[in-house]
């Protein structure tokens, strides 16, 4: 074993720790968007490059915007505004639903941090 | 001698550095609309071809019990209370009958608090409409009225699928425990189809069943006034956690929230608490008692959990202070420090 060897196998000892804690038990940001449309089949969008998505639903075009690996409904032509409210979501696992629209927003990630959200 | 030992260190370099690599895991995600609300179902480790196929039956469940029991558009309950309104017999159609005596007996225990033949109320309030209200109370006088009429579970009497009444002011809202009685229908189908590990999450109301492969479901619990998770909880085997929250449906008049949660003793939405969150083994039980629990309050919570057998309460009242049974307090999992609002209660059970 060279010297070089032991420089490699002590750096990979030592990332093992940051990795597992990183890969096991951190929050993992979201790396897709699956977004519901009434009935359709859900379709998938990556949350890069940042962007403005339109979606057309019953009651209009909601607009989606993609920012900086976060997702919100930015504009929603509902009257009670709850999905625009919902704010920017992050996280693998987060939702935020436009029901009079019947539009959704689930982020998903290899694996989030909760398998459902109660409220 | 040096040589082996460096085989070993590499080998175990490389098991160690294999097991920092997530196990993929095999959640199949299947999502609808149905009750005015989205659809969640995730299930644990089940073939694409079963797992569609079952979603599709648990839609297709959803769609019809949303039919059945809507409480003002055209159809079997909107029929039933027109009938009760002029004080004729109606009937109700045999599959649904079973809600209806679930209704009644959560009613019972609850004191009436979860009251599920207060539908004139609710219509009065303006939310027998999927947009919401804006900006006008409905007349006091209308409520006065509806308060001495006091309907009530009492006043129904239920002879095989033929329901009478003697109060007229008797309307049937199953809004209460629709979702709840129907998240244990998809439950029960789940199990026909041999899938024992799986969630079904109507609107952030749920049931969750056996586990995430070697760990259990994790649930967060979302904060009532902020945006973020307030608390977690871990689920293996079977349970539902409901939450009723003034945040869920609401109007503002002259800077004064009006949420959808009606007190029937007042007529008035329950201005006490902010959110209750309940976990039971059955969802349609959870679901009401999180409704009758809302109402209760700070004050009345505790009485009103213990006779509809609930073991798990937690209630965050309109000053922020979060009351909490013993039970509850072991498995619960707070975000932040949350210690200096809380107020423990004596066990329930």
């Amino acid at each position: 074993m060279t010297r070089a060897d032991q420089i490699l196998i002590l750096l990979a000892v030592c990332a093992m720790p940051f990795l597992y804690i990183h890969l096991w038990f951190g929050d993992e940001p979201a790396r897709l968007v699956q977004i519901q449309n009434g009935s359709d089949t859900p379709i998938f969008e990556t949350l890069q490059p940042d962007r403005m998505l339109r979606i057309a639903g019953p009651l209009g075009e909601s607009i989606i915007e993609v920012s900086n690996g976060r997702i919100r409904f930015a504009s929603s032509p509902c009257t009670t505004k709850v999905c625009v409210h919902s704010g920017w979501l992050t996280n693998a696992g987060e939702f935020a639903a436009c029901l009079p629209n019947r539009i959704s927003l689930t982020l998903v990630g290899l694996e989030p941090r909760f398998d459902a959200i109660n409220f | 001698m040096t040589g082996k030992l460096s085989r070993l260190a590499c080998l175990l370099l490389i098991l160690g550095i294999i097991g920092c690599e997530p196990q993929k895991h095999p959640v199949h995600h299947d999502q609808f609309f149905a009750f005015g609300t989205l659809i969640d179902v995730s299930l644990y480790d089940v073939e694409q071809p079963l797992a569609e196929s079952v979603c599709r039956q648990i839609e297709q469940d959803f769609m019809a019990m949303h039919a059945s029991w809507h409480a003002w558009q055209p159809g079997p309950l909107a029929s039933l209370n027109r009938d009760l309104s002029d004080l004729e017999a109606g009937s109700i159609e045999s599959s649904t009958l079973p809600l209806l005596m679930e209704a009644h007996r959560l009613s019972r225990l609850s004191s009436g608090l979860f009251n599920p033949v207060m539908g004139n109320l609710i219509a009065l309030w303006g939310f027998h409409d999927n947009a919401l209200p804006l900006g006008t109370l409905p007349d006091s006088a209308a409520i006065s009225e509806f308060i001495a009429q006091a309907p009530s579970i009492n006043d129904i009497k239920i002879d095989g699928t033929r329901i009478t009444s003697k109060n007229p002011s008797i309307a049937y809202d199953l809004g209460g425990i629709a979702k709840g009685y129907a998240i244990d229908r998809a439950i029960d189908r789940l199990r026909e189809a041999g899938i024992h590990n799986a969630i079904v999450n109507a609107g952030g109301d749920l049931r969750a069943i056996g586990q995430h492969g070697e760990r259990p479901w994790r649930i967060g619990i979302r904060h009532p006034r902020e945006n973020g998770i307030l608390a977690s909880i871990e689920i293996s085997g079977d349970d539902s956690v409901f939450t009723s929250g003034d945040y869920e449906r609401y109007f503002e008049v002259d800077g004064k929230r009006y949420h959808h949660i009606i007190d029937p003793r007042t007529g008035y939405p329950a201005m006490e608490t902010t959110s209750v969150t309940v976990i039971h083994d059955n969802a349609v039980t959870a679901d009401a008692a999180a409704t009758a629990l809302f109402i209760a309050g700070p004050d009345q919570w505790w009485s009103i959990a213990k006779s509809m057998g609930i073991r798990y309460v937690m209630l965050i009242d309109t000053h922020g202070t979060i009351h909490i049974n013993p039970a509850m307090q072991s498995r619960i999992h707070f975000e932040s420090a949350v210690n200096a609002n809380l107020s423990l209660s004596a066990p329930l059970q």
